[in-house]
């Protein structure tokens, strides 16, 4: 049996938003609503979660949002169907909500490394106009590593590239410790498929160190003829632009040996929720809420409408 | 007389020493010196394990595939093993290993994150592939710490459960302790896989026997990364004289290291004084070459960046820290 619980609080405002639904509350979850909390344009109608105990639940209740322990059955119930919905649960349960959500007209964003839907990295695809309704954000590290992957292939001729990147322990929940496979064969595609390299590779790190340490990913590519001036002219120019969403995204190392090219970044969370050192689910999810408030636009401009509550 | 299964990692973690270079022709005939031995399993990879050939860790001189299937055909007896580091190999890499014939598959995590190894272990099962889990860098963990992710380790499937001293921190008495802690938590064989930075291994390895360890891992003169493993001639005859059995022929397991001596490395490893550092300061042994190239381009002492390595915490795969540390160091000298 579904419940949903009813919010504690009215939300105002008259002109109706673009409804929203988040399934999952972990750390992704938790700051999905956080930011959609802070949208103008998007409504978060209701959240879902598997277990009423779970903290991510009480943190939503206590924004005034509806939540629930039905978890997609629940988003499925609604009396309309929401304009967008979150998934932030898991590789495999994801394939699941599209099957269900497909037949809905439901915008479905993917923080999961299902590698389902259709792939968008803000500054790659841009995020204005997906053609397919189940958008994949990738992975943190897809994120944080293609527009240097990307940036990198558009100026030089590249043989390889591999992206290594480091999470804390403390923000690595169970379905990201159960979808390592997923995360490197999701982002392993990205990157490939956004740089047109063929030869690639990608590893994950999951650090326990205390206190946790700052994301980071480091871009290792064999760039023939690269000059140190040129790499970094490059990487900052592609860095600049991600941080026009993701203001924590910072290059902290760029060295060019012979034809093997270095880059390092960190990314810094500028959250509510999260910690300053959970700067990969920041990025993702900045984005995640970037192609939502896109499409707000999209369907105002079809509705005739201005959006806004 | 209690029988100790040993385990020879010399084609696996010896590959750290050399750069992860070593050719077919060494591994087939290594390989066959320590199946000649009867030796009970012997492992073999790239130094971080299956698909950890990388820019990052170094990349192999030959595939996971031709590894393989060349250790494979040269063993008659013994069983082949490997390792997999989750995150850096998957299940497609475990796959393709079942299909060589491995054996006996390690899964390593670092020693407080059990729960990464829950899918691959559940996987090997379901493949009726023996299955270990091994906890790296052990000492950054307490006995109480280690006894319960061994517990959960058994819980998603492993048929043994160890600990890696990856940064040869330990004394006998801290081996005894945590060994014994994780038998008396769990029922299936106890692991013990020793470095020899503090020039420990072999000692740790008895104080590990002791203590309730029943799988022993050990290299030809100690063939490894640093200050190299626990060496495995001198392990084995020490084994038995303390009151261990473990069924290898001691002539052909010499000539074994003789075999390695010759043809897998330039030297066998000394505890050189980076290697004393890299086990005091607790940092995984395998970053030495990275350590050194970097540190001496820049003009800054090796031993600073392990010890800087090691207030960071840095983790085995974290490479790519090197870097920024000496850049830091550099820097800080520069001003």
């Amino acid at each position: 049996m579904t419940v949903i619980e009813e919010a504690t609080a009215p939300r105002p405002g008259a002109v109706r938003a673009v409804s929203v639904a988040v399934i999952g509350t972990g750390a992704i979850g938790q700051d999905l609503v956080s930011k959609i909390h802070q949208s103008d344009v998007l409504e978060c109608g209701l959240v879902a979660g598997r277990s009423p105990e779970s903290a991510g639940l009480r943190r939503a209740h206590r924004l005034g949002y509806a939540t629930t322990a039905g978890g997609i059955d629940a988003v499925l119930a609604a009396p309309r169907p929401f304009d967008v919905v979150f998934d932030a649960t898991n590789a495999a349960a994801h394939v699941e909500h599209w099957r269900l959500l497909q037949p809905l007209d439901t915008l479905l964003i993917d923080l999961t490394p299902s590698k389902v839907g259709q792939m968008v990295v803000p500054t790659v695809t841009g995020t204005h106009a997906p053609t397919e309704r189940n958008i994949s954000l990738i992975s943190c590290g897809g994120q944080a590593s293609t527009p240097i992957a990307h940036a990198l292939a558009g100026r030089f001729e590249v043989e390889y590239i591999e992206v290594v990147s480091t999470a804390a322990s403390t923000i690595a929940g169970r379905a990201t410790r159960l979808n390592l496979d997923e995360y490197v064969a999701t982002t392993q595609h990205a990157i490939s498929t956004f740089s047109g390299v063929r030869d690639t590779k990608v590893l994950l790190n999951i650090s326990p160190a205390v206190p946790p340490a700052t994301f980071r990913t480091t871009v290792h590519a064999v760039v023939p003829g690269a000059t140190a001036e040129a790499v970094r002219a490059v990487v900052d120019e592609a860095a600049a632009r991600v941080r026009a969403f993701a203001p924590g995204y910072q290059v902290i190392g760029c060295t060019v040996e012979g034809d093997r090219v270095v880059v390092s970044l960190e990314i810094i969370a500028k959250s509510e929720v999260l910690p300053p050192y959970a700067g990969n689910l920041d990025i993702i999810n900045s984005a995640a809420v970037m192609v939502a408030e896109q499409h707000a636009a999209r369907l105002a401009l079809a509705a005739g409408t201005k959006v806004g509550r | 007389m209690s029988a100790v299964v040993i385990h020879d990692p010399t084609l696996r973690d010896g590959q750290h020493a050399v750069r992860h270079q070593l050719g077919v022709a060494a591994l087939r005939g290594y390989a066959q010196a320590a199946d000649a031995a009867g030796v009970p399993v012997v492992e073999v990879g790239h130094g971080n394990g299956l698909g950890a050939s990388s820019l990052q860790a170094g990349r192999a001189a030959v595939s996971d595939d031709v590894m393989l299937s060349t250790v494979r055909e040269a063993l008659s007896t013994s069983r082949m093993g490997v390792f997999m580091l989750p995150g850096w190999g998957t299940s497609d890499e475990l796959r393709k290993a079942v299909a060589h014939g491995t054996d006996v598959v390690r899964v390593g995590v670092h020693c407080t994150e059990t729960s990464l190894a829950e899918r691959h272990l559940e996987f090997l099962r379901e493949q009726e592939t023996e299955a270990h889990c091994v906890l790296l860098m052990s000492h950054m963990a307490t006995p109480e710490e280690l006894a319960e992710h061994a517990a959960s380790a058994v819980g998603y499937g492993a048929q043994a459960v160890g600990i890696m001293d990856s940064a040869g921190h330990f004394l006998p008495g801290d081996v005894g302790e945590r060994i014994g802690a994780m038998a008396a938590a769990v029922d299936v064989p106890v692991i013990f896989h020793g470095h020899n930075n503090l020039g420990m291994a072999v000692a740790n390895s008895v104080a590990a026997a002791e203590a309730g360890a029943r799988i022993i891992d050990g290299c030809a003169r100690g063939f490894g990364a640093g200050a190299g493993n626990t060496q495995l001639e001198v392990l084995v005859p020490v084994l038995e004289r303390t009151g261990f059995t473990t069924g290898i022929d001691l002539y052909a397991l010499l000539d074994a290291a003789e075999f390695a001596e010759r043809e897998l490395m330039p030297a066998p490893p000394v505890t050189g004084s980076l290697s004393i550092v890299s086990g005091l300061a607790g940092v995984f042994s395998g970053f030495k070459h990275q350590v050194l190239d970097h540190s001496a381009r820049a003009g800054v002492d090796p031993r600073d960046v392990f010890f800087e390595l090691g207030r960071r915490q840095a983790i085995a795969g974290q490479e790519d820290l090197i870097r920024d540390v000496v850049a830091e160091l550099s820097e800080k000298a520069g001003a």
